[in-house]
Parts: C-alpha cells; structure tokens; sequence
C-alpha cells in the first residue's frame, strides 16, 4: 500500500519531496500502531461501561430507572439530589464512611508502624534466629481468611467485643501487619549501615536511631503501603460481616451489603448511587495518588 | 601472680572466659532488644491470625454447634460428613470451576493487555482504565454487576441492540449461567491488577536477549515465544498464584451476586462455610469447610512456589 502511493506521487522533484510524509505513510509500524491503539481505545470503553451505567444511574429516578434503555442519558440532573439522600440515610452512610474511615486510617497506619519496628529488629539488631522470628509474623499470610472468622467471633462474643469500633480496629491492625513486615524487611535491609553504627557508638539509644535514623528514610514506602491496606480495610466486607451486627460499628461496604439485600430490586437507582458514594473515596484516592499505587504494585511484585 | 598475670595479659584486663561471657551477655541483650522490637507484631499476629487458626483446626474436631459440644471431640466426623453432604459437594465443583479459570484466564488476559497497552499512545491512561475496577471493592462491583445482568440491565440491551435478542437471558437466575456471569465479573475486577503486574515484569527483563534475536533475524512472534516468555515466566508463575488465590476465596462478589441463589448452583466454599457457620450455627462442620480451604489454599501456594524455586535454580 504505501509503495503504490509513494510511486503515484505526481511530481518528481526531490527539493519539493517531504520526505517525513514519506518515511511516516511508508511506514508499517505507525499503521500497525495505529491498530493497536484503536483495539486498545475499544477494548478501554467496553471496560468503563458498567462505570457509565452506575455514573448516569444516579442521575435517574425510579420510575425514569425502570423505562427503556438502561444506557440512555439522564433527562434531568436533579433525581440525584433526591437519590442521594434517600441512600445516605437507608444505608446508614453517614456513621458507614465514618467507621470504615476509622478503621482504614487506625488500622492501616498502626499496622504499618508495627510493621517499621518489627523490621528495624528484624534488620538492624544482629541476633540468632532471625528467620524464626521473621516467619512467625509472616505466616499471618499464608491462611485463607476463612480460618480466621468463627473463632475470631466466638472470642469476642466471649469478651463482648462484637460491634465495638475497637474490636474492629484491633483486628484490621493485626491482619495488616504481615505483608508491611516483608516489604519493609526488604527495604531496610537496603539501607546503608554506616548510619546507625555511627549513631551507637555516639551512644543513641536503639529507639531513637529507629526514630530518628530509620523512619524518615522509609516513609515513601511506608506511605505506599499505608495507601494499600487503606483500601483494602475500606473494601473490606466479611469480617464486618462476622464481627458487627449493628450500625455502630458497622462498617461503610456492609452497610452497602445491607441496603442492596432489601432494596435490590425496589429502588435500584438508589441503590446504585449508595454504590457510587462508597467507592468514591477509594476511587478518588487512586485517581490522585496513581504514581504510589502503581509503585506500591511494584513492591508487591518483588 | 603478678609476674603471671603480666605474662598473659595487662592488669585489669578480664579474662577470656570473662570476654566470652560479656559477649554472651550482649548477644543476649540484642536478643532481646530486638525482641522489643518485634513484640507487638508477634503479639497482634499470634493473638488475632495464628491462635484463631490452631483453634479453627481444634473447633472442627469437636462437635461444637449453637454454643454446645465445643469439650466433645468429634474425631473425624465432620469431615465424613463434608463428603456425604450435597451441598458441599456443589460448593466443591463451583470453587473448582472457579480456580480452574482463575489459573488460565486472568493471567492470559493480563498478558495480551499488558502486550496490547505497552508503548501505545496514552499507556498511562489506558493502564489507569483498565486498572479502575480493582480500586472498586468486591461488593461494588458485585452490587454494579448484579445490574448489569438484569432483565434490563446492559448486558441484553447490547444483545438486542445487535440483534441478538434471543441470547438475552435472566444471567444471575439460571442454574448453568449464574458462576460463568460471576467469573466475567471476578476477571473484569481482577485483570487490571495481573496487567500491571506484568507490565511491570516486562519492563524489567533485559533487552539484550531480544535485540539479539532480532538482529538474527527472529519475528516478533518468535521472540516473544522463545525469549520474551521464558523470562517471563516467575513473573507469570506470581500472577497466578495470586489470581488463583483471589479466585477460590472470593467472597463478597459471588455474595451480592447470588443472593437469590438458583438452587446452590453458585455455591462456593467460602459462601458454604459463611452460611453453615453464621447462618446455620453449625461451628464445628463450618470450622471443618475452612480447614479443607486452608489446605487447598497452602497446597496451590506451596506447588508453584515450588515450581518457582526450580525455575530460580535453572
């Protein structure tokens, strides 16, 4: 194709012959590249339907929701006003986003401070056994969460720890903890040396070369895997399923669970905008914060 | 004795068995400073995962059930009881369906995207797109999904727009389509994650091997199957692993998904051992469902960190 239509060219005259145009038409790689893109471009938009329908799904009133074409516009944005009230207040969002941010942020962040100690012992102490100690804590991964769930309720039914907060934030703590202990093992053991055994002979305490030494030259990666457990206590359904019956200590995705078990196939737009709204801060949370999720990723790779 | 001691060493100093005991002294006290260290993770992970798994085990030898019999020992029997159950025999063939795909799907699906997006115009965005559904949370995308098949949902409209009217169908209402629509959901969540992944082996595999073969004349195919793939490979060997994993553990989706249940027929292990638990009160034989995950779930982790192991060796 591209040889016929270098050679009709009508004119042969090589000052005037762009000779770019050439290179770029006779080139099979940019149609082939092209092609891809635009496979790519249709395989993308297949991908971000079901987004569309929640997105224009909030926008519909009920009897709007139920007629015709499930894919059609909105033909006005008001019903969300509406839609978003009705959810926020049958899916109990309010103390929902509370809890699950609660949880996230208590959870998430006491594990990965747990998680910095253990390293630091694990890689700046020398003592016999290490692999031992370092297995113990990592073995928390290697079960499937089923295990965990009847005899996790049946303590706390014991010490009346079902639907309290701290029940809840204790538990995400300690299952978020083994995963940080690997990755963050790994980094510091990357770190030079020099630095803490300069600040022992100075006579630092161990607590305070981990302070003042080791935490600020890990906090990128700490930070990433802040964002990872984060959202996984956000997502999070089953253990507020097992271990919160009510609203209190309910979490945000149980709350969701709840609404949509009654009210499926009622009010199905208001359904889905209690969906939207509980994603949302997750989703946004990606969206600005891409570059650490991805490195995060990477982490999670080694 | 003081000519003695002048001999073998300066006056004052401690002898070696001193020395041998002072360093004895501070091995043991860097044990235990790093024991300082370590203790709250020990603590958190043996109180809240480690004891609950030993008491789970212990739990589904009694015959523990709505709070009695937890002191009588049952020996075996709930697990005879597992065989001859019908419903965990479904439970058994779904979550069977369920890793089988998990091993093949999300990884090729991964792989050609990760093929597809890598050097395209807009990699970042398309990556983001694709990557969207795993920021979601199971029961969102359950909750979404669960619409998307509907009678009216966008799944049939489609068929019907091109003219396929006649394969619409109630997806989540019958017996043999409910588990294949949950397992589109499940890929359509996860493959975004196995892309990334891959892209990121991909970009860290050296370009040496690959422009050698190429100025030898080696196509594009044969590069990817000769060289691209074999160093791919612990890449894609961690990416199953951890599909498989998500796959025949996952919950909330085939929870949300399958509340109006066609009789059993998208009954999982993990669903049967929620609902037999917390549902029936039967702890015992629920404990005994989560005993036959767990060791599922360790021999699939264990096999192919086995294979590997042998492939680092190679």
């Amino acid at each position: 194709m591209s040889v016929t239509t270098t050679a009709a060219e009508p004119r042969f005259d090589l000052s005037t012959l762009d000779f770019d145009a050439i290179a770029r038409r006779a080139n099979p790689a940019r149609t082939q590249r092209v092609v891809l893109f635009a496979i790519t471009a249709i395989l993308a938009l297949a991908w971000v339907t079901p987004f569309y329908y929640l997105a224009i799904s909030i926008f519909k009133s009920n009897a709007e929701y139920g007629l015709g074409n499930p894919l059609a516009l909105p033909t006005s944005l008001t019903p969300v006003f509406e839609n978003v009230a009705e959810a926020w207040s049958k899916a109990k969002m309010g103390s929902g986003m509370l809890n699950s941010l609660l949880y996230g942020v208590v959870g998430g962040g006491a594990a990965i401070f747990i998680a910095a100690l253990a390293s630091y012992g694990l890689t700046r102490i020398d003592f016999r056994g290490k692999g031992f100690w370092f297995m113990l804590i990592f073995s928390g991964t290697i079960f499937p969460l089923q295990m965990y769930l009847i005899p996790l309720f049946m303590g706390y039914n014991k010490l009346g720890m079902t639907n309290s907060r701290i029940g809840m934030m204790l538990f995400y703590t300690a299952v978020c903890i083994p995963f940080p202990v690997l990755v963050l093992r790994n980094y510091m053991a990357g770190l030079p040396r020099e630095m803490d055994e300069a600040a022992r002979i100075d006579g630092c305490s161990e607590f305070r070369i981990f302070r003042s030494i080791i935490l600020p030259n890990c906090w990128a990666p700490m930070a990433t895997l802040f964002l990872i457990q984060f959202t996984w206590i956000w997502n999070d359904l089953i253990f507020s399923m097992v271990l919160t019956s009510r609203e209190e200590a309910r979490s945000l995705m149980n709350g969701l669970m709840v609404l949509q078990g009654s009210y499926a196939n009622t009010t199905p737009n208001v359904v889905m905008t209690a969906t939207l709204l509980a994603s949302l801060p997750s989703v946004a949370l990606f969206l600005l914060l891409r570059r650490h999720f991805m490195n995060g990723l990477k982490l999670q790779s080694l | 004795m003081t000519q003695q001691q002048a001999f073998t060493l300066p006056p004052g100093a401690p002898s070696i068995d001193e020395m041998i005991a002072a360093e004895r002294r501070r091995a043991r006290k860097r044990l235990w400073t790093a024991l300082a260290f370590m203790a709250p993770a020990i603590l958190f992970v043996t109180v809240f995962l480690l004891l609950p798994v030993v008491f789970n085990v212990y739990a589904s030898l009694t015959q523990w059930a709505k709070f009695s019999g937890f002191d009588q020992f049952a020996g075996l029997a709930n697990y005879q009881r597992l065989a001859s159950n019908p419903k965990f025999f479904d439970a058994t063939i779904n979550t069977m369906i369920w890793v089988a795909v998990s091993f093949v799907l999300p990884a090729t699906i991964g792989l050609s995207l990760a093929m597809l997006v890598r050097g395209v115009p807009g990699e970042e965005t398309f990556k983001s797109i694709f990557f969207l559904p795993r920021m979601f949370s199971a029961t969102a995308v359950g909750v979404v999904w669960y619409y998307v098949y509907a009678t009216e949902g966008i799944v049939n409209a489609g068929l019907r727009a091109v003219g396929l009217g006649d394969l619409a169908s109630r997806w989540l209402y019958e017996s043999h389509l409910a588990t294949p629509a949950m397992i589109v959901t499940h890929i359509w969540q996860q493959v975004g994650l196995m892309m990334v992944l891959l892209l990121i082996g991909l970009n860290a595999l050296p370009s040496e091997p690959m422009e050698a073969a190429k100025v030898d004349g080696a196509s594009r195919g044969q590069v990817f199957r000769h060289i691209v793939l074999p160093l791919l490979m612990p890449t894609l060997i961690m990416v199953t692993t951890v599909s498989v994993l998500a796959g025949f553990t996952s919950f909330d989706l085939v929870w949300v998904m399958g509340r109006d249940f066609p009789n059993r027929s998208t009954l999982t292990l993990s669903v049967n051992q929620y609902w037999e638990s917390f549902r029936a009160g039967s702890w015992a034989y629920g404990a005994a469902i989560a005993v036959v995950l767990g060791i599922i779930a360790m021999s699939i982790s264990w096999s192919l960190g086995a294979l590997q192991h042998r492939l680092d060796k190679r």
